[in-house]
C-alpha cells in the first residue's frame, strides 16, 4: 500500500493483487493513509497451496480487472 | 481519580518573587512545630511562606505558598524554616526551632521566651509524595508534545483505556504526565527525538511516545533505554515489521538482551527465563509491540494478518545468561563489543521445549537437538524459517566439559542439519508439502539463520527451540542494536 501510494504520488498507475483474506487489512492500511477507495484487485483464497494451472487460471480471470483498475480511476482521497 | 492525559498540562515553573533581602519563614499548618512557633512569627519582620493553609499562622501576613513554588525556589527542606537573605541570596539559615539560632537570625533577643529551647521540624510539603507528581509536571511538563487525553471522572481507567484500543487485550497502566516523566528519566535523550519511523502506518516515533507506550506496558524508568533500542532495531529495514505483522504466519518481535544492562536493571536469563513472574521480562517486548500497536497501528485483524498467533505475541523478552554460560557471548558473534550491552530483535514464535536427559555426549545432544530443530516450520521445508535455539545450563554443560565452543557446537548443528532431497521432496513419507524437485543437501537454516543463546535455571535437561519466520530478504532478518546508557 506504501507502494502504491509512493508510485501514485508519482504519477505512475497503480494496482495490487491480493486473495480476499485481505481485504480488511487493506481497508485498515488505506484508512491509515488516508484513501477513501484503493483500486485494489483480489482473487479467491487460498493461494499457497495452488497449482500452476490453478495460478494461471485465477490470473487471467483477473487481468480484466487489472486492467481496469490501472486505466480507471485513481485512488480517491 | 487524576486525568489520564499524555500530554504537558501546564508551562514550565515560573520563579516566584521571594524578598531579596530580609528575613524569610516557611511553615506549614500540619506541623507541631510551625502550631508551635506561630506566636512568634509576627514578631520577627519576616516574610512568612505558608505551604498548606493560607489561614496559618492566625493574625500574621502571610503569602501563599501552597503551590510550593516560593519553597521550591528557596530549597526548603524543612518546616519551620527562617531564612536571612541578601542581595537576592541567603547568608543564614534555621532549620527547626532553635532558640538561640533564631534569636540570633532575627536579632531578637528574647524571642520564644515561652518555648521550649529546640523542637526539630517537619519535612517540607516539597517531599510529600502526594504533590511531587504534581510538581514534576510543573517543572518539566513542557517537555511533552502528546496530546491529552482526559477521562471522566467515573469511567475505569482501565476500562477506559482498553476501550479507546490503546491496549494489547491485557489491562495497561495509564500514561499520566507525572509517569511519563518519570519514565523518560531513564534515557538522557530528548522527548522529541526520533527513535524510528514504525510500520505499518511509517508514523515517527519519538523517545516520548515510545515512553507512553513504555508506561502503557507496566516498565520501570531503566528498561527505556532496553525498549528505545528494541523499537529501533524492530524498525530497521531489515527485520520487516510490517511483512511480520501482515503475514498469516504467528512470530512476533521477541527481544533478546545482552551484557551487563540485563543484570543490572534485572532481565532474568537464569529459572523461568522464557516465562512469566519478571516484570523487565514481562514488559519490555510488550512495550514493543504497543508502540508498533499505538504508534504504527499495527492491530490484528487489521493489518496483523496471523493465522493464530500465539502469546508470545503480548511481549516476549529474556536475556542470555552471560555470566554462567562457558561460551562466548552471542552478542559477540554478531559483532558487539564485549562487555557492551545490547539488544537483539528476533521474528520469533512461542517456545518449544527439547527434551533430552539421557545423552552425555555432546555428539548425542547434538543429535537430538538438530531432530528438534528439524521441526521448525516444516521439517520438509529448508532453508525457510530462521531460529533460534535457547540451550539450558545442563545441556550447554554437556557440550563444554567436551571442550566444544560455540563454534564448534554451530558448525555441527549444521552439517547435521544440512537435510537430504530424498527426504525434502514434495509427497516424501507421504506428505504432499515439501520441496519441489529437491535434487541436493539443503541446510535447514540459511547461514546466520540460526541463533544460539545460553538461558534457563540450573536444573533441567531441557533446551527450547523459537522457531522465527522466513528469513532473510522478503521475510525477517535478526537485528542487532548497542544500548544507548545513560
Amino acid at each position: 500500500m506504501h507502494d502504491l501510494a509512493a508510485l501514485e504520488a508519482d504519477g505512475i498507475a497503480t494496482t495490487f493483487v491480493a486473495s480476499s483474506e485481505f481485504v480488511t487489512a487493506t481497508d485498515a492500511q488505506a484508512r491509515a493513509l488516508g484513501f477513501a477507495s484503493v483500486p485494489a484487485v483480489y482473487v479467491a483464497h487460498p493461494i499457497q497451496d495452488r497449482t500452476d494451472p490453478e495460478m494461471a487460471a485465477l490470473a487471467d480471470e483477473a487481468l480484466p480487472r487489472v486492467l481496469a483498475a490501472v486505466t480507471g480511476a485513481p485512488p480517491t482521497a | 481519580m487524576p486525568p489520564v492525559t499524555t500530554t504537558a498540562t501546564a508551562a514550565a515553573s515560573t520563579s516566584p518573587e521571594v524578598p531579596a533581602d530580609g528575613l524569610v519563614v516557611v511553615v506549614k499548618q500540619d506541623c507541631p512545630t510551625c502550631r508551635l512557633v506561630a506566636p512568634v512569627l509576627g514578631d520577627l519582620g519576616a516574610t512568612v511562606y505558608t505551604q498548606d493553609d493560607p489561614a496559618f499562622p492566625p493574625g500574621v501576613a502571610v503569602r501563599d505558598d501552597t503551590d510550593l513554588d516560593a519553597s521550591v525556589a528557596l530549597g526548603i527542606d524543612v518546616v519551620p524554616t527562617l531564612l536571612r537573605r541578601e542581595g537576592g541570596r541567603e547568608t543564614a539559615r534555621a532549620e527547626g526551632w532553635d532558640r538561640a539560632t533564631w534569636r540570633e537570625l532575627s536579632g531578637v533577643a528574647d524571642l520564644g521566651a515561652d518555648l521550649p529551647e529546640w523542637k526539630p521540624g517537619c519535612g517540607s510539603r516539597t517531599h510529600d509524595p502526594a504533590v511531587a507528581d504534581a510538581m514534576l509536571v510543573r517543572a518539566r511538563g513542557h517537555e511533552l508534545a502528546a496530546r491529552r487525553v482526559e477521562l471522566a471522572g467515573l469511567e475505569d481507567e482501565a476500562e477506559a483505556l482498553y476501550d479507546r484500543g490503546w491496549t494489547d487485550g491485557l489491562p495497561v497502566v495509564a500514561p499520566t504526565p507525572p509517569r511519563v516523566l518519570r519514565m523518560l528519566a531513564g534515557t538522557t535523550r530528548a522527548p522529541d527525538e526520533v527513535v524510528a519511523v514504525v510500520p505499518p502506518n511509517l508514523v515517527p516515533a519519538t523517545v516520548e511516545k515510545v515512553a507512553i507506550n513504555a508506561v502503557l506496558a507496566g516498565c520501570r524508568p531503566e528498561y527505556l533505554p532496553v525498549v528505545l533500542a528494541a523499537v529501533e532495531a524492530a524498525c530497521a529495514e531489515e527485520f520487516n515489521a510490517h511483512g511480520l505483522l501482515a503475514t498469516t504466519w504467528g512470530a512476533g518481535p521477541a527481544v533478546l538482551v545482552h551484557g551487563p544492562i540485563a543484570r543490572r536493571i534485572g532481565v532474568n536469563a537464569g529459572g523461568n527465563a522464557l516465562g512469566q513472574g519478571t516484570r523487565a521480562n514481562s514488559t519490555i517486548g510488550r512495550a514493543v509491540q504497543l508502540v508498533i500497536r499505538n504508534v504504527g497501528g499495527g492491530r490484528p485483524g487489521e493489518v496483523d494478518r496471523a493465522t493464530l498467533g500465539q502469546p508470545g505475541k503480548v511481549g516476549l523478552c529474556f536475556a542470555e545468561d552471560e555470566e554462567h554460560s562457558p561460551w562466548e557471548p552471542l552478542s559477540v558473534e554478531r559483532g558487539v563489543p564485549a562487555g557492551a550491552s545490547a539488544v537483539t530483535v528476533f521474528a520469533s514464535e512461542g517456545p518449544r521445549g527439547v527434551v533430552d536427559q539421557i545423552s552425555r555426549t555432546p555428539e548425542s545432544l547434538a543429535r537430538s537437538l538438530a531432530v528438534a530443530l528439524r521441526g521448525v516450520g516444516h521439517p520438509k521445508l529448508a532453508p525457510g524459517f530462521d531460529a533460534v535455539l535457547v540451550l539450558s545450563p545442563e545441556h550447554v554443560a554437556v557440550f563444554d566439559e567436551a571442550g566444544w565452543d560455540r563454534a564448534r557446537f554451530t558448525t555441527t548443528l549444521a552439517e547435521l542439519l544440512l537435510l537430504p532431497p530424498e527426504e525434502l521432496a514434495r509427497g516424501a513419507d507421504g506428505i504432499e508439502e515439501g520441496m519441489p524437485e529437491p535434487t541436493r543437501p539443503h541446510p535447514k537454516f540459511r547461514r546466520e539463520g540460526l541463533m544460539v543463546a545460553v538461558a534457563g535455571g540450573g536444573a533441567g535437561k531441557f533446551s527450547a527451540v523459537l522457531g522465527g519466520w522466513v528469513g532473510g530478504p522478503g521475510g525477517s532478518s535478526p537485528v542487532t542494536r548497542i544500548i544507548e546508557e545513560a
